[in-house]
């Protein structure tokens, strides 16, 4: 069995007793296929016992031990130490407690912040009574094609590894976060709910259209459940129900206008179709640089070959069911 | 050299016309034989999927099966997420037989089907894979020496691994290498991997400039003498709004950004102009 040794480099703080957060070396011998969380157990059990984490189901599925392997968000009870010594190239690993929340102590963090947020979005089914029925004694029968709507947003364990990267949860108080909006979106799309699509409006008021789409909580997710992909489809229903008249939805309609009138984005005309005046305004200082730099194309833009099949296929698409 | 199709995007056709020029004038140096389609249209940078998920893979599928009817196996484009997007629509299309079908059906009748043949790639990758970082050094005709460059990945370039899969997305190498492939320093930096906020400038300029803002200080702060993107949108966050980006995180210095091509096309001995250094907002003193 191949054995390596291995420095943790471990974050450690207790707000009661330190002043600030400081680093601890931890030196082990580590065996192939040893898991983070157990070189966690092992220097609690025969190293120190006062180093604080959390952790419960060692399956991948109760999400309670997710921290930060060299700086990215990892379920330590998923992630075996060899892999991210092979992947940085290294035999020191830092280990350190999620960002975005406050360290209670060590490795674990206070996600009361992130799961209050998620309550205020109410992601739970609200039934709707015409297909629900009030007596257990009929199903109401949610078919294949309908679960797939929402399926994979079904898988979240809340772990709230999506949440500590979150750059729009960094810049915005107000925002709803990745993972609660992705259960927002969850209910929207499912036919048992009595808001349904009403429930784009919780995602505006929550800022959805603040998301950057910076795709990290596509990327950490340990489950694969992707919350970006909710949000914008979240958005994509604000637009249907008619909340159009916000920047956000302006910017997506402009796309759309763009391509059916060339093919290509109109950047020149992109300020004023997303935030009218005030967005000619607020760019003016800019624009005018770059048209010096010779950066902007003519406003009215020559179509590219083959448009008419493009328009085609487009309202083709918007057709489709 | 096999003839690949270039996808340039919208913003290098226009606010970003330097990176084009820049493109060209590398590919010309360095014998890559380039050819765009006239028919491609705009991605449509994602948001199209907030009209409707379906429309979003149709205006793409049909991009990339423009490209297999004209028999090209690798389409090349310079913007970081018009590489995601296209690179999500083949995902989806390759991993989901019903979904492909369904678009098929509509393409057929534009006389167009997507196989899943053609493969894209980022510029700064097919360069890498097509020379490797050593030939690329032989090519350079004027180092780079005593430059430090900050590598700024951005986002849609490395997330999500499981859709892009070319580098490891916490620890990407690519920029690293062509850095030290045209002599110059890449510089270790703790925002290379953060965003830049350009997709939510619209509905939050603020926070936008913020994150930009930031990007910059940190580059500033480890010493570079300049950054480098692949990224066009990065790029316009970073150079055409670093006043207003600066202001907002209480700064103000100033730093060239340059593009990918326009810092290899410079090692290659390439004029400034060519590489349309004179349209950089930042000037770019070289």
């Amino acid at each position: 069995m191949e054995r390596r040794e291995v420095t943790f480099r471990i974050k450690r703080f207790n707000p009661k007793k330190d002043v600030r957060p400081y680093y601890q070396e931890y030196k082990l011998t580590v065996t192939k296929g040893m898991t983070i969380l157990e070189a966690l157990q092992f220097i609690k059990d025969e190293i120190d016992p006062t180093l604080a984490f959390r952790a419960f189901c060692r399956s991948a599925i109760c999400g309670s031990c997710a921290i930060k392997v060299n700086g990215f968000p990892k379920l330590a009870c998923k992630t075996q130490v060899f892999t991210e010594l092979d992947k940085f190239k290294t035999s020191l690993l830092t280990l350190e407690p999620l960002d975005n929340m406050e360290v209670i102590r060590d490795l674990i963090v206070d996600w009361d912040g992130a799961f209050e947020k998620m309550k205020e979005l109410k992601p739970y089914l609200i039934p709707d009574p015409k297909v629900v029925p009030d007596t257990l004694d009929e199903e109401t029968r949610v078919y294949p094609e309908e679960l797939k709507k929402y399926d994979k947003f079904t898988d979240c364990i809340l772990c709230t590894s999506c949440y500590s990267v979150c750059t729009a949860t960094q810049i915005d108080e107000g925002y709803g976060g990745p993972f609660q909006l992705a259960r927002l979106y969850r209910f929207a799309v499912d036919k048992r709910d009595g808001l349904k699509e009403e429930r784009a409006k919780i995602g505006y008021v929550y800022d959805m259209w603040n998301c950057v789409r910076c795709e990290k909580c596509a990327d950490v997710c340990p489950k694969h459940v992707g919350p970006v992909d909710a949000i914008m489809r979240l958005r994509g229903i604000s637009i249907d129900i008619g909340l159009k008249d916000n920047p956000g939805a302006r910017h997506v309609l402009a796309f759309y206008k763009s391509l059916m009138e060339s093919g290509l984005l109109n950047e020149v005309l992109l300020p004023l179709r997303a935030k009218g005046i005030k967005g000619v305004l607020e760019n003016l200082p800019v624009g005018v640089k770059m048209i010096l730099k010779g950066k902007a194309h003519s406003p009215i833009m020559k179509p590219i070959s083959e448009h008419e099949s493009l328009v085609k296929l487009m309202k083709a698409a918007m057709e489709v069911e | 050299m096999e003839m690949v199709a270039f996808y340039p995007g919208c913003a290098a056709k226009g606010a970003s016309k330097e990176l084009y020029e820049s493109t060209v004038a590398v590919s010309e140096e360095l014998g890559i034989p380039l050819v765009e389609l006239p028919q491609f249209s705009c991605c449509g940078a994602g948001v199209l999927e907030e009209v409707k998920d379906i429309l979003d893979i149709v205006v793409n599928a049909r991009n990339l099966a423009l490209a297999e009817r004209e028999g090209f196996k690798t389409i090349v484009t310079v913007c970081s997420t018009c590489l995601l997007v296209l690179k999500r629509t083949k995902y989806h299309l390759d991993n989901d037989d019903d979904l492909k079908e369904k678009v098929n059906n509509l393409l057929e009748k534009e006389g167009l089907e997507y196989k899943g043949e053609v493969d894209v790639k980022h510029f700064h990758w097919f360069l890498l894979d097509e020379f490797g970082e050593d030939e690329l050094r032989r090519s350079v005709k004027k180092p780079l020496k005593s430059l430090k460059v900050y590598p700024y990945y951005g986002c849609h370039t490395v997330r999500p691994y499981e859709i892009l899969g070319y580098e490891p997305s916490e620890n990407p190498q690519s920029l690293e290498k062509l850095i030290r492939a045209v002599g110059a320093q890449p510089v270790s930096g703790e925002r290379r991997l953060e965003c830049c906020g350009f997709h939510a400038f619209w509905p939050n300029p603020k926070g936008s400039m913020i994150l930009t803002g930031l990007n910059l200080k940190d580059a500033k702060l480890c010493g570079a003498d300049c950054i480098v993107t692949p990224c066009p949108l990065c790029h316009m966050n970073l150079d055409a709004n670093q006043g207003r980006a600066l202001k907002e995180v209480g700064e103000s210095f100033s730093i060239p950004v340059l593009h990918v091509p326009q810092l290899l096309g410079l090692a290659l001995g390439i004029e400034p102009k060519r590489l349309g250094l004179h349209r950089n907002i930042v000037p770019v003193n070289c």
